[in-house]
């Protein structure tokens, strides 16, 4: 049996395992049709991607037939095309022996034979060959060089086939590695509140970078790999078998030996190889774990146990992998020992017939030739079968995390309408694990209208908000606008109209604007069209989106402004509003002005920096402000600033960092400075060593004061010894050039670069006024920045880049925006100096009107991972800003003004009661009663139950009062309110909603938490 | 003027004439010199007490607003120390200071002076015999009054 039909066969195998699970296949497939047209608009117009955001095929195979089946074929059909040229090049070493060496074509008297000659073979029974072209006369040596000529051509074809096959095959491996983790990402974004709830995201995320990796390495090889090397050796077995029956038998033996045996072996090495996977992706998921509760770990003191806890987990996977090891290098070695006997069979056979004349010396020569081509193509049809079936194992791990029970159906097209109206809810029961949290709730509520739900400290009245919000689906029970379900309504339409801000926003790392508008990014731009065909083109093979990006999504509609500018105005008129416009303008004095993006205040920026000083000096303040100049050593700034006269934009030329910089010290050294510089070091290291001895480590006084941190003042005190030992050797020998040699030799040469390096790094903080050491004289200032202008240039030259230098005409773009403004450094050794410089500057940011144009810089701030780079109250301003700029028609605040603390709670909420109510509607959770009555309508949560709604003010709640809007009855305690009890007002008279959406794609119920909200 | 001459002006202050100079470079290098201008204000009565200042060149008038306008305390010249007692009792300052010169003062932090304290003993018991000597002083300048 050759091995190409095994290899083929096994293919078919894994083909028919596909076709054996058709009920599964036949769901997933019915989803894609019944999603199409919803998907093709998600995920580009290609058919093919309609499961870009579907299910995936069960087997590995079906969904590479599926998504590549051209390519395949194509790829297939060259290594088919390939086959005859290669069958040649193992027939051509015969005949150079035979014919050309041997001289069989010169047997007969010949002086010349024919070359290339072309004749069509045909069966027997059709006729005589044909004869293409009759061939040159040439004699034997002639003939040898023709031939071989022709050796080297058919192996530059053959080269060049496997070159191409090799190119086409990784490209359709990326391709689909790339469909693959697209579709997985966005499964992710489907996934099911209970499958998040049991999903770790570094686990997911190693799914999506490291398991598919290899699964996107195979299936360019998946079925070109079989295709290739099977009809490969086959065709080499073929030959051997024309040659000689029983060496073709011979070697189809072993090759059969090699093919059942091997593989068995290899069982279990897939068996540990699954082991492996799934205890490093627990260790990937525990890792994150650990690092995103690192604050626990700490204040727990649990360092020890989960170091241990780690270890442990490392130990298994070491005795995994050592497993492995040893059972990969044993089936290696009895593969080498098959590969390697079958030639001593050969040449013991073969030499055999050959003796007896049965075979000619050239067939013997031809049938090793070919035996050597045979191994490579077995042994990688060999681990083509191990892959696959590894890989297999991976692709279902893989889809146990993405089965279809773990996801919630796509968006259908629905009703699209204003929630206006009467908006009930149907006997609504919200189950959780630990129990119910809501039971049969029913009530109604005129929208728009302003609702408080009083909270009871139990987790109803938060889990009704977000049942209203549709961040929880009930488990019974509905909602309807309008006696419309609005589970009929399309979900995407239901999340545009409703905004939730919960108790802990979920911030992005981006500026504080793209965290503001990420409730905006719903639009891909329409004018903007994809300038790169190619890319575009790619995009649609691999089922990935076509929509441009990076591109501006924001859909400026919808907040109701016309551009950036407007929207940024939007958004800071809120900011201002909720309290929060002052730090925004404190963002922008530390942000950075990019003069491409903001020319105009670029341009200010300079006036403003002329009109600063003047002011300054008429004011007589001029002293208090050390401006730069080019041409002068700034007393106020740092060594280092006063070297480079500009910003480092690279952390080679941040702090310490000069000192170690090439081109830095090649200045420093040429200008003569290094020298001072470590003079200067040794004298801060010296002083430091003195006064900062007998604190503690990790004393305050050091992390505010000391040019050096505690663990280092030991290494420099080392340095320092040697210098000691160095200049009391100097002294000894005296100053012989021999003798600073040997010094040098012996390791005592003035310094070691290195050290001579920490001291240089030492004065670079240094300011003479602020540290007082008396290390800088006028003579040093002038050197210094005579140097200045050197490295300028040298930096230049070296094209390097790296520093943004201080230009009086220019905004310094890499300087924080106060800087600029400021331009210089103010006198810290003049009392109150920077107390008047600010006020000065702040007079002149008004006068100027600039204000407005910082802070809309300060939008471009940065929060940093999950927000942390504000305080908690900036991070629910963000959420609740965000949630306000979409102009929600619903939006329900479920403990997202709870960090502002009482008395700014209380603000905000008096500032959207004023905004909501006439044209969208507030829902408002309240932990307690005392913001009750500045709602129109309150809801009361006891237990279980959802109580109202009631209109504050009532002495005898259930009563209607005359002149109000909306009646409101009160249910007692536990009893069930029926859609019959409710009695809508007039504000339930607006337009009839209709709508449809599905009911499973919101989100299901989550855990109960508490929530509180406005303290107030 | 380096860090080498704020420390012999430390030395001079009585509260600091025992400590090591070592920690006296310490107290220097952690604290700030500044300039007041002439007729600027140290700080105000009733301000915060942030900082004592020892003064290092110049003058500087101690006073408190009577009904008629300032009443002069005290004149302070170099190596006086000004507004410990504030940062050591942590209570506003009881009076006001101004520069009557231009004048060069080293301003002694008092979260920093504090952490001086509690991390070397050795200074902290300079304070105290300087403010026992200050008590032993009033006691007997009281016993002067009521016998006198």
């Amino acid at each position: 049996m050759s091995g190409g039909a095994e290899a083929a066969e096994r293919t078919g195998g894994a083909v028919q395992a596909a076709g054996g699970t058709p009920a599964v296949e036949r769901e997933t497939r019915g989803r894609a049709a019944g999603q199409e047209a919803a998907a093709g608009v998600r995920a580009g117009n290609d058919p093919e991607a309609s499961d870009a955001s579907g299910g995936l095929d069960r087997s590995l195979f079906r969904y590479i037939w599926r998504h590549s089946k051209r390519d395949q074929i194509l790829i297939c059909c060259v290594v088919l095309a390939s086959l005859p040229l290669y069958f040649a090049s193992l027939d051509l070493p015969r005949r150079i022996v035979n014919e050309a060496i041997q001289g069989h074509a010169f047997e007969k008297g010949n002086e010349t034979a024919k070359f290339l000659v072309l004749r069509l073979q045909m069966p027997d029974w059709f006729g005589h060959d044909v004869s293409l072209f009759e061939g040159f006369d040439v004699d034997r040596f002639e003939l040898l060089f023709g031939l071989s000529s022709m050796f080297l051509l058919l192996v530059l074809i053959n080269g060049a086939f496997k070159y191409w096959i090799n190119v086409a095959k990784g490209a359709l491996g990326e391709r689909m590695l790339r469909r693959l983790r697209f579709q997985l990402f966005s499964l992710i974004m489907r996934f099911s509140p209970e499958a998040l709830r049991h999903t770790k995201a570094s686990e997911v995320a190693t799914i999506i970078r490291d398991e598919v990796e290899p699964i996107g390495g195979f299936i360019g090889d998946a079925y070109i790999l079989p295709a290739f090397l099977g009809t490969q050796a086959a065709t080499a077995m073929a030959f051997i078998l024309l040659q000689n029956v029983w060496l073709g038998l011979l070697a189809a033996g072993v090759v059969g030996v090699q093919f059942v045996v091997i593989p068995r072996l290899r069982r279990e090495l897939l068996r540990l190889g699954r082991q492996r996977q799934l205890a490093s992706r627990r260790l990937a998921g525990r890792v994150g774990e650990v690092v995103d509760g690192i604050a626990a770990v700490h204040s727990n003191g649990a360092e020890a146990w989960e170091r241990a806890e780690i270890g442990h987990r490392l130990g298994g996977l070491f005795d995994l992998r050592l497993r492995i090891y040893r059972r990969k290098f044993m089936v290696k070695f009895l593969n080498n020992l098959l590969a390697q006997m079958t030639p001593f069979l050969f040449y013991c056979i073969g030499g055999y017939f050959a003796l007896k004349g049965q075979l000619s010396i050239g067939q013997l020569v031809a049938v090793i030739a070919a035996y050597r081509d045979l191994p490579p193509p077995l042994k990688e049809l060999i681990d083509w079968d191990q892959q696959r079936l590894d890989v297999q194992v991976k692709y279902e791990q893989v889809l146990q995390q993405f089965l279809p029970e773990r996801l919630i159906g796509l968006d259908a097209p629905g009703r699209d309408e204003t929630l206006c109206g009467r908006l009930a809810a149907e006997g609504v029961g919200v189950q959780e694990p630990h129990g119910p949290v809501l039971t049969n709730v029913s009530l109604s509520l005129p929208l728009p209208a302003l609702v408080g739900i009083v909270s009871d400290g139990g987790p109803a009245a938060s889990t009704f908000a977000r049942v209203l919000a549709r961040r929880v689906v009930p488990t019974s029970g509905r909602l309807t606008l309008n006696d419309h379900d609005l589970a009929e309504w399309s979900g995407a339409a239901l999340t545009r109209r409703i905004a939730y801000a919960g108790v802990d926003p979920i911030l992005f790392p981006g500026s504080l604007r793209d965290n503001i508008v990420y409730g905006l990014n719903r639009r891909p731009p329409e004018d903007a069209a994809v300038t790169d065909a190619k890319a575009l083109a790619e995009a649609r093979r691999t089922g990935n989106p076509v929509e441009p990006f990076p591109a501006d999504w924001t859909d400026y509609a919808q907040a109701g402004v016309a551009d950036a500018s407007a929207l940024d105005a939007l958004i800071l008129d809120w900011l201002t509003r909720i309290g929060m416009g002052e730090e925004v303008y404190r963002f922008g004095l530390l942000g950075q002005v990019d003069p491409e993006r903001h020319p105009d205040l670029a341009a200010r920026l300079i006036e403003a920096r002329i009109a600063f000083r003047e002011r300054l000096a008429a004011e007589g303040h001029a002293h208090l402000v050390e401006p730069f100049d080019p041409a002068r050593y700034n007393r106020q700034a740092t060594v280092a600033e006063n070297l480079l006269f500009g910003v480092p934009t690279t952390t080679a030329l941040t702090g310490r960092a000069l000192a170690e910089h090439p081109v830095v010290r090649v200045v420093l050294d040429r200008t003569g400075l290094a020298d001072d510089l470590v003079t200067m070091g040794e004298r801060i290291a010296a002083t430091m060593l003195e006064i900062f001895r007998g604190l503690p480590s990790g004393h305050p006084l050091f992390e505010q004061f000391s040019f050096l941190s505690a663990d280092e003042l030991p290494e420099y005190e080392a340095i320092l010894a040697r210098r000691t030992a160095t200049e009391a050797s100097a002294e000894r020998h005296g100053g012989s050039a021999l003798n600073r040699i040997r010094r040098r030799w012996i390791g005592l040469g003035r310094y070691g670069s290195a050290d001579a390096t920490r001291l240089i790094a030492l004065p670079l903080a240094y300011i003479e006024p602020r540290h007082r050491l008396g290390l800088i004289d006028d003579a040093f200032r002038e050197r210094l920045v005579e140097a200045r202008a050197e490295l300028r240039t040298t930096l230049d030259e070296a094209g390097m880049g790296g520093v943004d230098f201080y230009d009086p005409d220019q905004v310094c773009a890499a300087a924080p925006l106060r800087d600029n403004l400021l331009f210089g450094r103010i006198n810290q050794s003049v009392a109150d100096a920077v107390e008047t410089v600010t006020a000065t500057g702040t007079a002149l940011v008004q006068e100027m009107q600039l204000a407005p144009a910082i802070t809309r810089v300060g939008l471009d701030h940065q929060v940093g991972p999950e927000g942390r780079f504000l305080s908690s109250v900036q991070r629910a301003v963000v959420s609740l800003v965000r949630a306000l700029v979409r102009r929600p028609d619903l939006l329900v605040l479920d403990g997202a003004l709870s960090p502002l603390g009482e008395a700014r709670a209380r603000t905000v909420l008096g500032l959207l009661l004023e905004r909501f109510g006439r044209e969208n509607s507030l829902v408002v959770v309240l932990p307690n009663d005392r913001a009750a009555d500045r709602f129109a309508l309150v809801l009361r949560a006891a237990g279980t139950q959802i109580q109202g709604p009631e209109t504050p003010g009532q002495e005898t709640p259930g009563q209607e009062t005359p002149g109000q809007e909306t009646r409101g009855q009160e249910i007692p305690a536990g009893s069930v309110a029926s859609p019959e009890d409710m009695t809508t007002g007039a504000g339930a008279a607006a337009p009839a909603a209709a709508v449809s959406a599905r009911a499973e794609d919101e989100t299901g119920p989550e855990p109960a938490r508490v929530e509180q909200d406005v303290k107030a | 003027m380096t860090l080498e001459t704020e420390v012999q002006s430390l030395r001079q202050v009585p509260m600091f004439r025992e400590v090591d100079p070592a920690r006296l470079k310490l107290l220097a290098f952690t604290s700030e010199r500044v300039h007041f201008a002439d007729g600027q204000r140290f700080f105000d009565r009733g301000d915060a007490a942030d900082a004592a200042y020892l003064i290092l060149e110049g003058e500087a008038a101690v006073t408190l607003d009577g009904p008629q306008g300032p009443i002069r305390l005290a004149l302070l010249g170099a190596n006086a120390l000004v507004g410990e007692m504030g940062i050591l009792a942590d209570q506003p300052r009881s009076a006001t200071v101004t520069a009557v010169v231009p004048t060069t003062a080293l301003r002694i932090d008092r979260r920093v002076f504090l952490e001086l304290l509690s991390q070397f003993p050795q200074i902290a018991i300079a304070v105290m015999r300087e403010l026992a000597h200050r008590l032993e002083m009033t006691n007997q300048q009281l016993a002067q009054m009521r016998t006198g």
